[in-house]
């Protein structure tokens, strides 16, 4: 390059930002030396140096050379070797957002557009729902404005991405000397660099999900200490303790019950304990040996996780309440992949597409619907079950619906649409949660409503009681979640972090924890007693909308928009496998009752079982060879065409199911 | 730029009442416009998923104004969606039809009906992991077929592992169902209802239990009942309604159905009595037939061979009575155009002059027999034609249609008058079958094949009022003979003019114009009316 070209460069790059003293000097010195060499950098010889000027001087604002620089970055990464192309494709996404607000930022509101739309083909797959939010950005305001698009400004994003391919990219950058594109990596993305062969394409799912500032304080809060252990004195351990009798009350059960077992048989329809027992009974007669067999040794299992202290002050259980669950326990059946529970559903007619959400309580005798009419109502399927079959003997009934009569309870209080609709471990509260920003609770017993709980600031989403009762926390559309006790107006505990609305909430089975999943795409696990966030779960594409405990407490599931269910470790918070198979929203999710298999409802008008149980033992002994994609889907149960809103597997593993049914679109 | 253009910011800002609005105002808007729209209508979807819902409503964009403390849109919320309408003189301004409502109107309308009240029904998805097939449940063979192409489709492992229960138990409802259904085809006493329950066996969901009941159902019923026509006729009927079926898996049964299916087309004998019209109870059968190979001859690929054989096996049979013969005939006929051609006109000259003494009135005196006999080469004059039919079809056709050919099929009408009356006195007992089945080409009911080929019909109806006082009057004995011998004396006079002009311009044609002849030969000029009357006047 001419020397005095590079010299009127530096000449205009210095006018243009306002060093005017410096370009002032530079001017004279030029001529007091007559173009001869004036500082002691030679940057008419340093071939870098002068690239570097040259980029300054082309005119900053032409708003083509972010479609023409990226285009070529494109083309370069879609065309270089398969083994690190999946790396090399991964730095696309980023840089095409940022060269997309880059764009915006500079106010080419026609260029950005046309960029984005010629270009956003590459990443729909992945990140649509981004991409749906980052289209309406138009004017610079918008990126001020919009959560989401301010944090990918103001964080950068890391990749991971292994040597070679790290060299490839740079080489590439310097020879075609993109110093645009070099620019908004550098500014935007963190570069991992590890060294070896390049990662399996599929394997890492984090590498791809953009959450704003997550990753740092994800990784830091990552590194503290949980415990996942169940409590100490738990019921399953008092069971255990009185494993003696088990065989013995067995015994004796299944004999008194063997006469019952022919009537109700008839009586198929009426679930509820009875239809549990049917099942337990059959089950039992087929392999008693073989159960029992599996009981010892899941008892063996239990006994050897670890064991926790209760943080809360926790509820103290009625004697029956707690001998009824006992029984339940003694009474569970096992499952596994070779034995399948038996599936209930309760279908909602009617609805008139009114009902938003329907909660089934422990023992399936109760369900209850939320509906956008801001009613409750809540069925009682044992007198339901009754009334069918001895409608003629009962004459003076009250509640059967036969002569007209509703036959459920209608709870009226809310002042908006109700969201969610839970039942209390005993089935004694109904705790229920609305756009009117409050909580309710309702006696089932007295069919009024108790209490009204004041304190979010928007829509609260979801209402779950700790699996003890007494305890339940919310979550809302304000951002937080919220821990409250029965008997106190405010909330104890209030938990802020995520950056959309939190949609639903779940308790761990030691209660010391509870886990948010919200619309940020992210799930966290909260410590109950300190209210701090200790886990950062990353990996949905799209808003987490079911989540579940196992039983053992080390695990958690989490299903999404997309039909995609991860599985999480609590320890390590990463995803032990995600379990692809529905195709539309998977609404609820619920664990067996000793953790073997997990029950998912979607959208797409399925039940799906998955076996979880042989997957976590396995990875065990395959973490080595690092593949890890051992869950399976054991059983699809298709409904006719009823959404699956709410699943529930019984203390006994008996599984429960509601939706409302919808007209076939065709 | 953004996709509300600048123009309907301005005409929405006329309708609040600024006027001078800049377009540089309106342009700086537009965007902003639809970042807002955009911002709500994620909104609303948040509130669509939480109301469990994958389908957007206005309550969902109400709920999502909510959740912005925006005041919401006041106003009526209408059942039916919004129905824009054109502005006339405009090409691209629409309004919202708002029809004005009068008050009377409202007042003295009806209530409506109160809409039915929620509830919750129960029933078992799955009992120990099988699902039951009860009508609660999805059928299984509906669902099996989008779960091919759903979008995420694991390699590992079935998604789908439906198994039936070992146990098959029936629920009361459908035991009821099929008693139902069982003695409205065996009572044979009420056709109505008896048609409504074949609709129903078409179409209701869920029957799929019954069908191993129903094949033997039927199995038994053909084998007991071949004397009894009509109960043969009514279980034809089922078997097309299960057939028709969508919902309902049949395939596995089939080969429990086919027998008794072929039984009924080739049987010696269907039904006891004279007048059971057992050939209707044939022609429906071998449609039965057509219809079964046409549905599962892809995925069961020995059906149709297998079922050929037979019936060749059967026409090829000297031994065999004409009826199956008959049978045999039409269900090849159904079959095909190529059947009939690979394995009828194969066997057409030899099998004619088997059956020429039948026909012979001199020599058949048993009336019945030779009646049967000329039911048998009408079948097969049939099924030969319709061949050729297809087969000219694929012809250069030449659309100049001889003036002279009008006058030419009007003195062949009049020529050949005394001859169909023969025909009708014949089968004074089983007409309109017999019209039926050599009628083709929808003529309103012409009784021999000659009066098809004739361009108009309006001679036909006085014919035909006439001829049944003549018809049974003239109903005796001889009446066969005279027909047949009336008939040669036809066909030959006609023969003989047309002859030599058909073969010279045949001469040149392929082998389908040779097959022509060759059915010419055999047939006289009654295979005639099966030519399109295009490739007729390429003939003539």
């Amino acid at each position: 390059m001419d020397p005095e070209q590079v010299d009127e460069f530096v000449m205009g790059y210095l006018k243009k930002k306002g060093f005017n003293s410096a370009a002032k000097h530079l001017q004279e010195s030029l001529h007091n030396n007559n173009g001869s060499t004036f500082s002691s950098i030679d940057y008419h010889n340093d071939p870098e140096l002068n690239k570097l000027i040259r980029s300054f001087s082309q005119s900053e604002n032409d708003p083509s050379r972010y479609r023409e620089g990226y285009s070529k970055l494109r083309s370069w990464g879609y065309n270089s070797l398969d083994l690190y192309k999946h790396e090399l494709v991964r730095v696309m996404y980023p840089v095409f957002i940022h060269c997309y607000m880059d764009l915006v930022g500079k106010g080419h509101t026609q260029e950005a557009r046309s960029f984005f739309n010629s270009f956003r083909k590459d990443h729909e797959m992945v990140h649509l729902r981004d991409l749906q939010k980052l289209g309406g950005v138009l004017a610079p305001s918008h990126l001020q404005e919009m959560e989401f698009a301010r944090s990918l400004r103001q964080s950068k994003i890391n990749i991971k991405i292994c040597q070679y391919s790290y060299d490839l990219l740079l080489q590439y950058l310097h020879r075609t000397e993109s110093t645009l594109m070099l620019g908004i990596i550098n500014e935007h993305i963190n570069f991992q660099v590890y060294s070896g062969q390049p990662n399996s394409a599929s394997d890492d799912i984090e590498a791809v999900t953009i959450v704003g500032s997550f990753h740092e304080t994800a990784d830091h809060v990552n590194q503290k200490e949980i415990h996942w252990g169940l409590l100490e004195d738990s019921l399953e351990d008092r069971l255990e303790k009185t494993g003696g009798l088990l065989s013995d009350s067995e015994k004796g059960q299944g004999e008194s019950k063997a006469g019952d077992m022919d009537d109700s048989k008839k009586r198929s329809a009426e679930i509820g304990k009875q239809g549990s027992s049917i099942k337990k009974l059959k089950k039992d007669k087929a392999g008693t040996a073989t159960t029992k067999v599996a009981r010892q040794e899941t008892s063996t299992v239990l006994s050897s996780m670890p064991r926790v202290k209760p943080e809360l002050a926790m509820p103290v259980m009625s004697a029956d309440v707690e001998e009824s669950i006992l029984e339940d326990l003694r009474n569970r059946v096992q499952l596994s992949s070779i034995a399948m529970p038996s599936v209930s559903f309760y279908t909602f007619v009617n609805t008139h597409n009114g009902l938003n959400s329907s909660s089934i309580s422990h023992d399936g005798s109760l369900v209850a619907g939320g509906f956008s009419d801001s009613s409750i109502k809540v069925w009682d399927m044992a007198k339901i079950g009754q009334a069918g079959s001895c409608a003629l003997q009962d004459e003076n009934n009250q509640t059967v619906g036969l002569n007209g009569r509703r036959n459920y309870t209608l709870l009226v209080g809310h002042s908006g649409p109700v969201y969610s609709a839970t039942f209390s471990p005993p089935g004694d509260y109904v705790l229920s949660s609305s756009a009117d920003t409050t909580i309710r609770l309702w006696s089932t017993k007295l069919n009024a409503n108790l209490v009204c709980y004041k304190g979010h600031n928007h829509t609260v989403w979801d209402a779950q009681f700790s699996p003890f009762g007494h305890y339940f926390a919310s979550c809302s559309h304000d951002r937080t979640a919220r821990i409250w006790s029965m008997d106190r107006m405010q909330p104890l505990r209030m938990m802020a972090g995520h950056l959309s609305d939190v949609d639903c909430v779940q308790w761990h089975p030691n209660c010391n924890y509870i886990a948010t999943g919200s619309s940020d795409k992210t799930v966290r696990l909260w410590d109950v007693q300190t209210g701090e966030c200790v886990r950062i779960f990353i990996g949905h594409r799209s808003m987490v909308l079911s989540l579940a405990m196992s039983p053992d407490g080390r695990y958690m599931a989490s299903g999404d928009e997309d039909g995609t269910i991860m599985m999480w470790d609590l320890s390590t918070a990463r995803c032990i496998t995600p379990l692809m198979g529905h195709n539309s929203c998977v609404w609820t999710l619920s664990y067996s009752g000793e953790g073997s298999l997990l029950a998912s409802g979607s959208a797409d008008c399925t039940v799906k079982l998955w076996d979880v149980s042989s997957s976590t033992k396995l990875t065990k002994a395959e973490e080595k060879n690092g593949n890890s994609n051992r869950l399976r889907s054991l059983r699809t149960f298709p409904t006719k065409s009823t959404p699956v809103h709410a699943l529930r597997f019984s203390r006994r593993n008996l599984l429960f199911a509601a939706g409302a049914i919808s007209k076939p679109s065709s | 730029m953004s996709i509300v253009p600048k123009e309907t910011i301005e005409v929405i800002a006329q309708s609040i009442g600024i006027t001078n609005l800049s377009p540089e105002a309106a342009l700086m808007l537009a965007p902003d416009v639809e970042y807002r729209v955009r911002e709500i209508m994620q909104e609303a979807i948040k509130c669509m998923r939480h109301s469990k819902r994958t389908t957007l409503t206005a309550s969902d964009v109400d709920g999502a104004l909510n959740l912005r403390n925006l005041e919401p849109i006041y106003g009526f919320g209408s059942g039916g969606p919004i129905r824009f309408r054109k502005a006339i003189g405009h090409r691209d301004l629409f309004y919202t039809d708002d029809r004005e409502v009068d008050f009377k109107d409202v007042i003295e309308a009806p209530l409506p009906k109160a809409p039915l009240d929620t509830e919750i029904v129960c029933h078992w998805l799955a009992i120990e992991g099988v699902q039951p097939a009860i009508p609660e449940n999805a059928p299984l063979e509906v669902i099996r077929a989008p779960a091919e192409n759903q979008i995420y489709q694991q390699k590992d492992g079935p998604l789908i592992d439906i198994r039936l229960p070992v146990k098959h138990v029936l629920s009361k409802e459908l035991q009821l169902y099929f008693q139902k259904i069982a003695e409205l085809t065996l009572s044979k006493s009420n056709p109505s209802l008896f048609k409504e329950a074949l609709v129903s066996l078409a179409s209701d969901s869920g029957l799929h239990p019954l069908v191993p009941y129903f094949t033997n159902f039927i199995a038994d019923e053909v084998s007991r009942g071949l004397n009894d026509f009509l109960l043969l006729f009514n279980l034809m009927h089922v078997v097309r309604s299960l057939l028709q079926n969508p919902h309902i898996h049949i395939e596995p049964y089939l080969h429990q159905l086919m027998p008794s299916v072929v039984t009924c087309l080739v049987s010696r004998k269907l039904g006891n009595r004279f007048a059971d019209n057992h050939w209707d109870l044939r022609d429906f059968t071998a449609n039965l037939v057509a219809l079964i190979c046409k549905r599962f001859g892809n995925t069961y690929i020995t059906l149709q061979s297998r079922l050929t054989k037979t019936l060749v096996n059967a026409l090829l049979d000297p031994k065999k009575a004409l009826t199956q013969h008959y049978g045999a005939i039409q269900g090849l006929a159904a079959l095909g155009h190529n059947v009939v051609r690979l394995l009828v006109l194969s066997n057409l000259e030899p099998y004619l002059s088997l059956l020429e003494p039948e026909l012979d009135a001199e020599k058949q005196k048993n009336q019945m027999k030779s009646y049967e006999a000329w039911r048998v080469y009408g079948a097969i004059l049939r099924a030969a034609g319709l061949c050729i039919h297809d087969r000219l079809k694929i012809f250069p056709t030449l659309p100049s249609p001889s003036p002279s050919f009008p006058s030419k099929g009007k003195g062949k009408v009049i020529s050949t008058e005394p001859n169909k009356r023969k025909l009708g006195v014949d089968s004074s007992e089983n007409r309109s079958p017999h019209k039926r089945l050599i009628a083709t080409d929808g003529s309103d009911g012409g009784p021999s094949p000659m009066q098809v080929d004739r361009p108009t019909g309006d001679a036909n109806p006085p014919q035909n009022s006439v001829r049944p006082s003549s018809s049974e009057q003239a109903s005796d004995g001889n009446a066969p003979e005279s027909r047949n011998a009336k008939e040669k004396d036809d066909s030959k006079g006609r023969a003989i003019t047309r002859k030599a002009i058909l073969d010279q311009i045949w001469k040149d044609d392929l082998d389908s114009g040779r097959l022509l002849v060759k059915l010419h030969q055999l047939y006289g000029d009654r295979i005639l009316p099966f030519i399109p009357s295009t490739e007729m006047s390429l003939f003539l």
